[in-house]
């Protein structure tokens, strides 16, 4: 068969000369596309933090429940010494639905003794428990005792990006930015804390808990501001190891720029 | 051809054609999960499967894409085009394990619907760089999916060829929102020169094919034989075609095949009934016209498929005079007899 002559049907199982160089030419120029691509892709990746979620294993946190105002446990780590876990539930939601139960049992729960079995989400000095199973929370010990101290740090300016603690300490990886802003948006509207990571080298904290201006929970309101870099402005509590600024959403501005938290 | 529906009509090209299918999947696959485990070990599992088979698709959509214009082209790739639908639909699952991971990851386990909030968690539908992208990826997985599930001789028969061909050409659709998708979604925030390079050399390597192609066949709609006083189309000598080969003229609005065989030339319409592919681009084999795009046959003297399958094309009448060939412009019905011309 001649190189003019030459004509294929897939079917027939002769394949002129012609047509296989061409075949060949193509197949190994796809197959380098593929490996060139896989080099790319697979290189040029954005390293992803150490955060952890220990999704497969679960702890059981004993401390004093309070909330200031999203679920906290504070756990002695050793004499005078406190952690702050934040409570997050299951999948994009808050804690409140897993604590109802025990809530309708035993009145508030503020300042008394709780064991919680769960999940920790742990990053860069922050620690978080997801509770899966409202069955899962026991009273460990009923008398109140008194709620943490709270120290008023001033009006701040902070630039960050806003994002759902749960994913962004461990959860997912990256849990911040555009890729991520869907989720967060479900994850904050089911009741997970809104969280404000900051950009500035110099600010007092890198992670500070937004609530509105009288200290109450946000989370509706706050969803078009999430996953992008922005700059808020409130007053700023220290509660031990967590930071809280109170803002009015409607101050928060928009940055037109790449997030720098990235 | 087949008389009957199979799921697939397994033969040796096939076969080699699937096998390099997954060689090439499963290579790509390998070293970008070796390559993630050394470079992002703190990555999660469930990031590595959305970004490895995302990009592994859109690499794949590529390579389908340019098949079609090189086939065109050159005739000696036109085994790429033979089960390019077999490429089409891996294409579509590697897709499809990208869309159902994030859908699952970021959409899944919160207070509203799973594909409710697709569209509604990012509402910045007047921004571009804050554009809810994963709304343009939904939607052409949605395009893949159908082209996917419809991509078999069945639906082709049964939504008639036309119709098919249609839904298929709303890939273009689907490679224009998959762009959009990742350039306004991940290379947002995974930034870099070489991953944006590749797909924007795919993307300049994809059209420039398309437009040669379209520049090669514009030729042949570009042609004006004159017209004679019976008003048949004067179109060139009788030998300008090759033997068993043919010439392709637009005549009217339709293009038409002009064949010369056994020392006889007949002319049927160009577009098979199969896929619409390019008779006169075929060749006379075993006595009839032959598709380069599937094997489709016609006899070429009545336009009709040997039995017992039964296509049928229109048919042209021809006249030679003093070695020039002349082709009445008005078609005759598909599957009428004409008796060819010697020559």
């Amino acid at each position: 068969m001649g190189d003019k002559d030459e004509f294929y049907i897939g079917y027939v199982d002769s394949v002129g000369k012609n047509t296989r160089k061409s075949i060949k030419v193509f197949v190994l120029g796809a197959l380098g596309t593929l490996i060139l691509g896989a080099f790319l892709f697979g290189f040029f990746q954005r390293p992803a933090s150490n955060s952890s979620f220990d999704f497969d294993t679960a702890t059981k946190v004993s401390g004093v429940y309070h909330e200031m105002p999203y679920p906290m446990l504070r756990v002695a780590l050793e004499k005078d010494v406190h952690k702050n876990i934040l409570l997050l539930g299951f999948g994009k939601f808050g804690a409140n639905p897993y604590l109802k139960d025990i809530c309708k049992k035993e009145g508030t729960l503020e300042g008394m003794q709780l064991t919680i079995e769960g999940n920790l989400i742990y990053y860069n000095g922050k620690t978080l428990l997801q509770i899966d199973d409202s069955q899962k929370i026991s009273l460990t010990n009923s008398s109140k005792k008194n709620p943490i101290s709270k120290e008023a740090l001033g009006k701040k300016i902070l630039e960050g990006e806003i994002v759902d603690p749960k994913c962004y300490f461990g959860v997912m990886k990256p849990g911040y930015g555009k890729i991520h802003r869907s989720c967060a948006s479900l994850c904050i509207s089911g009741g997970i804390p809104p969280v404000l990571v900051t950009s500035d080298e110099n600010a007092i904290s890198d992670y500070f808990l937004l609530t509105d201006l009288k200290g109450n929970p946000l989370h509706k309101d706050i969803l078009p501001y999430i996953g992008q870099p922005s700059q808020l402005q409130g007053e700023v509590e220290k509660l031990e190891d967590w930071h809280v600024l109170r803002i009015d959403v409607t101050e928060i501005e928009k940055l037109n720029k790449e997030s720098s938290i990235y | 051809m087949g008389l009957d529906y199979k799921l697939v009509l397994w033969n040796k090209h096939k076969k080699t054609y699937d096998k390099l299918i997954a060689l090439g999947m499963v290579v790509y696959l390998v070293l970008f999960v070796m390559l993630t485990l050394v470079f992002n070990p703190e990555g999660t599992a469930e990031t590595m499967i959305i970004r490895a088979f995302g990009s592994l698709a859109i690499l794949m959509l590529h390579i389908i894409l340019i098949i079609g214009p090189l086939s065109r082209l050159n005739p000696s790739f036109l085994p790429l085009l033979y089960n390019r639908r077999h490429l089409g639909v891996s294409m579509f699952l590697a897709a499809l394990i990208h869309g159902a991971f994030s859908i699952i990851q970021f959409h899944t386990l919160g207070n509203v619907n799973p594909i409710y909030s697709i569209f509604t968690s990012n509402m910045d539908y007047g921004s571009l760089t804050n554009f809810p992208f994963q709304v343009l990826g939904f939607l052409a997985l949605l395009i893949l999916f159908f082209m996917a599930s419809t991509s078999h001789d069945f639906f082709l028969k049964n939504l008639s060829p036309s119709v098919w061909k249609g839904l298929h050409m709303m890939v273009y659709l689907a490679y224009a929102l998959i762009l959009l998708h990742v350039f306004l979604g991940a290379f947002q925030q995974e930034t870099s020169m070489a991953t944006t390079g590749i797909l924007v050399i795919g993307f300049f390597l994809v059209a420039g094919l398309h437009i040669r192609a379209a520049l090669k066949e514009s030729k042949v709609d570009a042609f004006k034989g004159e017209i004679d006083a019976n008003g048949w189309l004067k179109v060139c000598l009788v030998d300008e075609i090759d033997e068993n080969r043919a010439k392709i003229f637009t005549v009217g609005r339709e293009r038409v095949a002009i064949f010369k065989y056994d020392g006889k030339l007949s002319a049927i319409h160009n577009v098979c009934k199969h896929q619409g592919g390019p008779l006169g681009e075929g060749k006379i084999v075993d006595g009839c016209v032959t598709c380069p795009w599937h094997g489709y046959q016609y006899l070429p003297h009545n336009g009709q498929s040997p039995p017992p399958f039964t296509e049928k094309v229109a048919t042209y009448e021809l006249r030679l005079e003093s070695g020039m060939v002349y082709v009445n412009p008005r078609g005759l019905d598909e599957g009428t007899e004409v008796e060819p011309v010697k020559c």
